[in-house]
Parts: C-alpha cells; structure tokens; sequence
C-alpha cells in the first residue's frame, strides 16, 4: 500500500556533510532573523557607537593620565570596548531569539524532524558568530573616518573582526544556555544588566592600568577585560603574536566552556521531556 | 470497552499488530501530579485515517507528543512506523510528518525557505529539495505566497504550509495536531480533502480534533479521549450506532398520513416530530431505508420528503463522558451550525 520510501539511515561520511549542511541552514535562519527584525539589531549598533562618542568627547584627554597606556586617541583605546560591547547586546538578542523559539513551539518543530540537536544549537551559534563578526567590521568602518587608526593593519582589522565573532560565539554560548535552561525570552534579556555590570568592572572604558582597590582586582580577573585587551593590542599596539593569541584565544577558550556548558543545558532539556 | 467495532477488529487480524504503524501500549505521562495520560491503547491500522477526539485538555496532545518522540512515556510503550518511540527515536522521526497545532512556524520566513530548511533537516539530497518545495506548494495551493513572509499569511495559509512542510519527506504516517482549530469553514474543507487526498494515496493519518463533524468526516476510526483515558473507540458509524437507531423523517400528504404511520412502525419505535412528518427509530439502522422505502410503496404511499438523521458523535460523546462536547469547545463550529452534510449523507465508505 504504501510505496513511498522515508529518508533512510545515512552513511557515516554523508551524515557528516548532512551536520554541515543541517547547521548552514540553522545559522542562515538565525542570520535572517536578525536581518528583517532591524529593530531588535539596530540598539546593538547604535548604542555602542553612542558609548564610544560620549567617552571621547569626556574622556578625551585622560590618554594624558599618568599609567594611561600609549595611545594616539581615546578613540583608538574605545574601539575594542566598542566591539565587546557591541557584541554583548547582540549576543543577547541571539538567546533570545532561541528562547522565543522554545515559548512558540518552533524548537519542537525542529525536534520532530531527525536533525541532530546539537545543529540547532551550533547553527544558532555560528549565526550569532557571524553577525558578531559583521558588528567589528562596522564598529572599525564607521570609527575609520573620526580618527581611529589601527596599528596592526588589514591583518589586524581581519584578526578584530574573527575576535568580534568568537567573542560572539563565546557570549552566545551562555545566553543559549540561559535560554535552554529557562524557556524564557525574557529571562534571558533579564541578562542584560549582568552584562553591563560585567562591561563596566572590565577594561572596556578604562585601562586596567589606571584602577585601583578592588575595583582594580574585579576587573584582573574579570574575562571580560581580557576578551578587550587583544584586540585593543591590535588597535594600539601592532600586529604582534601576543596580541593575536590574546584576541582569538580567550575567546576561543571561554567559548570552549560556554558552549559546553550550552551543549549540556541542551542535552539534560532533552532528557527531562 | 466498546463491542461494536466491525472494520478494524477485521483488519487486525490480516494485518497482525506488528505491521500496525501505531501501536501504543499502556502509555501514561505524568507531569508532577497530573495524569495528563493514564493509560492508554492504541493501534492504528495501515491507510487509515484515526481520529482522536476529546476537548481541550483530555490529553490529545500529550499522547500525540509521546508517539512523535517530543515527550518520553512515564510508563508505556509505542511503535511508530515500526520502531520504539523511545529507543529508536530518530528512526521514527524519519519516517513520520508532524504538523503540530502549538508549534508555531518562523513568521520572518518565507513558505519557500521554510520548505528549504525543513528538506535539509530531513536530510534531502540538494538537487531534489527545488522540485519537492515546488510539488508541495503547488499541492497546498501557496505558490503564489511561496515567497512571502509567513507572518502575512492568513490562518488557513499557515495550516496548509504546515501540512506541506509536514510531507517534505514523504512520510507514510502523518500525525496532525488539531489541524483545523481556528479555520474557517471553508478552509477547514479544504484541508479535509488534502487529508483525505494525501491518506488515498497510502498516507496513514493519526489526527487530533475537538471538532465533532470533523472526526465523523474524515476518520475511519475514532477514539474519544477523556480525563487522558480512551473512553470509547470504533467506527464513527458504529458509534453511533451503539447510541441508538437512527431517526427516519418522512412527509406524505395528509390523506396518507395513517397508512404511512402503520408501516414506519414495523421498522421501529415511532417518534414525534413536528410540522406534519413522520418519523421512526430505524432498528435495523441505516442499511433499512430502502425497506421501509419499499414497503410504503407496497402501501401506495407517495413520499414527498425524506431525511436520515443519524445519532451524532456528541451523542456517543455525551454518553461516554457525562458531557456535551460542543459546549465545552465553542469555536463557533458545531454539528448543527456548521457546513452538516453529515447528517443526510452516508459515511464515505
């Protein structure tokens, strides 16, 4: 009676190509969504930006302070805070963006289909890396023209902008374990006072240089200060493979933890239903 | 539980229970202290459309996530398509379509790209993933919207782009969640026909309904749900035949009125009526109209009107449950308000 045939199990090497192609399409839709919802996108652009305007117009001549790193411009010191920044509020978005896909029902749509559960989450990260990318690149052409020069060149700029999206794969990861835990949307943008508290105890505004106290001790050990200071090595200092490993490594290592953490939260969602 | 279940009984026994595309033993889900499933058998046979009625919160749902692998039973078992929903998951995954009522569609996305990447979840090669997306839209009738964002589509649009994506893979068991609630009428027929289209060409069809008519109309078999137990099951026909016979209403002019009544009451127990026709329980059910047609033209009694009224699925539910199920879902379709053709017209089969 019935003919039809269903999809067959795969081949181990195909299978393989079917991960690929199954967290491609994962991460164009996460990408998508963030394309035709300008909205929720724009903020993480603009707001940024707005932070780097008001420090160099009021901090502009804290460069000169005693302990201040070397630096042409205020700007020039911003324009990593700028992108980690930047990248926080976006990342934000993404946990959302998954966790508005478990209130409505989309995720269990995916979950009937024999997609492997890790693509939905890795497509969904590797979006969030991608615009996350995107964002660097945009903070450094829109700053270009007031000033910023980045001293490690194309390559640097190139070394920021894969900074910009492992740093956005590294937040993502915690915000879609947030998402994953709670089925919240708005759980996870409760997140985002945490992440200002942990921009602000960071060196994204200020050099770690020029702190002191416990302020000074927060901000040392904060993962945020250091997820800033590779790419502001770039931008200050100069291509050099300090700089490099600092601004592809921490990110890659925090990344390494959150999406474990993510892959876990995952995993024990499933096992509960 | 219910002795009067001719087809399927039948069919079982050709068939044997291993074949059966769905098969659930004892399923029970708890969550926290609620039985939201307490117990419940099933066998859905190959080609067969199933219905499973039952209002908001009997358990439908619940039962239809189990057997697509979304929920894991407390206690109980399920084959799907012949593999454990439980262990070989995937496997059942592959070989089913789920359209389900409360998981909503991307509406940033267009059908078409929808339809693309639901083909690559599904692990369609690439180069037939333009002709299936095609063929499927065409089927449903959403070419012209393909690539429009589905957040401009209507409801019945986004029904039917959800069945589409529901048959990417080509599925032999198609399990629809309420497929209908919310559509209006002229929607909700037309996604019948594609049901009752997509189940003549092979497809086995498990759907969940609160809507009387449309588990009469479509399924060969029904399952009233109630309190997460399976109160009644069998044929809609037979059903409703265990409620009792159906009424008989004829007119014939006035002379012949007495002649009329002396031959109706051979058939069964005469009832009253209003506006001058006659009307009679038919013991011997529906198959005895042209009997009683017969034998009132032996008495040269001239029939001006006819009309076959069958004991409707709310019968069988009020029966089985203590309760009315039209109140308790009132969508504005009910047996009586909706497009009813039910009632006169003979079960397709």
């Amino acid at each position: 009676m019935t003919t039809i045939a269903a999809t067959p199990s795969l081949s181990p090497a195909r299978s393989k190509g079917l991960w690929m192609s199954q967290t491609l399409a994962m991460s164009k839709r996460s990408v998508l969504a963030m394309v035709r919802q300008p909205a929720l996108v724009i903020p993480s652009l603009i707001f940024p930006l707005f932070f780097a305007a008001l420090g160099s117009s009021s901090f502009g001549r804290a460069v000169r302070l005693p302990n201040f790193p070397k630096v042409d411009n205020f700007l020039d010191f911003a324009l990593a805070g700028t992108i980690v920044q930047g990248v926080l509020f976006g990342s934000v978005t993404g946990g959302a963006a998954l966790a508005t896909d478990i209130e409505q029902g989309f995720f269990d749509r995916l979950l009937t289909t024999p997609t492997s559960r890790v693509s939905i989450l890795v497509g969904r990260l590797a979006g969030a890396a991608i615009f996350g990318a995107f964002q660097a690149l945009f903070f450094m052409v829109v700053l270009l023209p007031f000033g910023v020069s980045i001293k490690a060149g194309v390559a640097g700029a190139i070394v920021i902008v894969l900074c910009g999206g492992l740093t956005a794969m590294a937040i993502g990861g915690f915000t879609a374990a947030m998402a994953l835990k709670t089925g919240s949307s708005e759980a996870v943008q409760g997140s985002f006072p945490l992440l200002f508290i942990a921009l602000f105890f960071s060196s994204a505004f200020f050099p770690r240089q020029t702190m002191q106290g416990a302020y000074r001790r927060i901000a040392d050990i904060n993962p945020v200060s250091h997820l800033v200071e590779g790419a502001r090595g770039l931008v200050t200092d100069g291509f050099t493979a300090g700089h490099v490993a600092a601004a592809l490594l921490v990110p890659a290592a925090i990344g390494v933890f959150s999406i474990a953490l993510a892959v876990r939260t995952l995993y024990s969602r499933l096992a509960a239903r | 539980m219910n002795t009067k279940q001719p087809g399927p009984t039948d069919r079982s026994s050709d068939g044997g229970s291993s074949t059966a595309p769905i098969i659930a033993k004892g399923l029970v889900r708890h969550f926290g202290s609620v039985k939201a499933v307490d117990g419940v058998d099933l066998e859905v046979h190959e080609g067969e459309i199933f219905g499973f009625l039952g209002p908001n919160g009997a358990g439908k749902s619940t039962v239809i996530r189990m057997l697509t692998t979304l929920l894991k039973p407390t206690a109980g078992s399920a084959q799907v398509a012949g593999f454990d929903v439980v262990t070989h998951a995937n496997d059942v995954r592959r070989r089913i379509g789920v359209a389900l009522q409360d998981a909503a569609i991307d509406p940033l996305m267009t059908g078409n790209e929808l339809l693309h990447l639901q083909a690559v979840l599904y692990g369609l090669p690439v180069s037939q993933v333009r002709a299936r997306a095609d063929e499927l839209l065409e089927r449903v009738g959403l070419v012209g919207a393909a690539d429009r964002r589905v957040g401009t589509y209507s409801g019945g649009m986004r029904r039917r782009l959800d069945l589409a994506l529901s048959l990417i893979h080509q599925p032999t068991v198609l399990f629809l969640d309420e497929p209908t609630t919310g559509l209006d009428p002229m929607s909700r027929i037309a996604l019948w026909e594609e049901v009752r289209r997509l189940n003549q060409e092979g497809t086995t069809v498990l759907l969940t309904t609160q809507y009387l008519e449309e588990a009469d109309q479509l399924a060969d078999r029904v399952a009233i749900i109630d309190h997460g137990k399976i109160v009644k099951e069998g044929t809609p026909t037979a059903l409703k035949a265990s409620v009792g016979a159906p009424t008989l209403l004829i007119s014939v002019a006035a002379a012949q009125a007495l002649t009329a009544r002396d031959v109706l009451a051979k058939f069964g127990e005469l009832r009253t009526t209003s506006e001058g026709s006659l009307g009679v329980g038919l013991e011997g059910g529906a198959g005895a109209v042209t009997d009683v047609i017969r034998a009132l033209d032996d008495a040269g009694v001239k029939v001006q009107h006819l009309e076959l009224n069958e004991p409707s699925l709310d019968d069988v539910f009020a029966e089985s449950t203590g309760y009315r199920l039209e109140g308790a879902a009132s969508t504005g379709m009910t047996d009586a308000a909706g497009p009813a053709p039910a009632r006169k017209r003979g079960r397709r089969k």
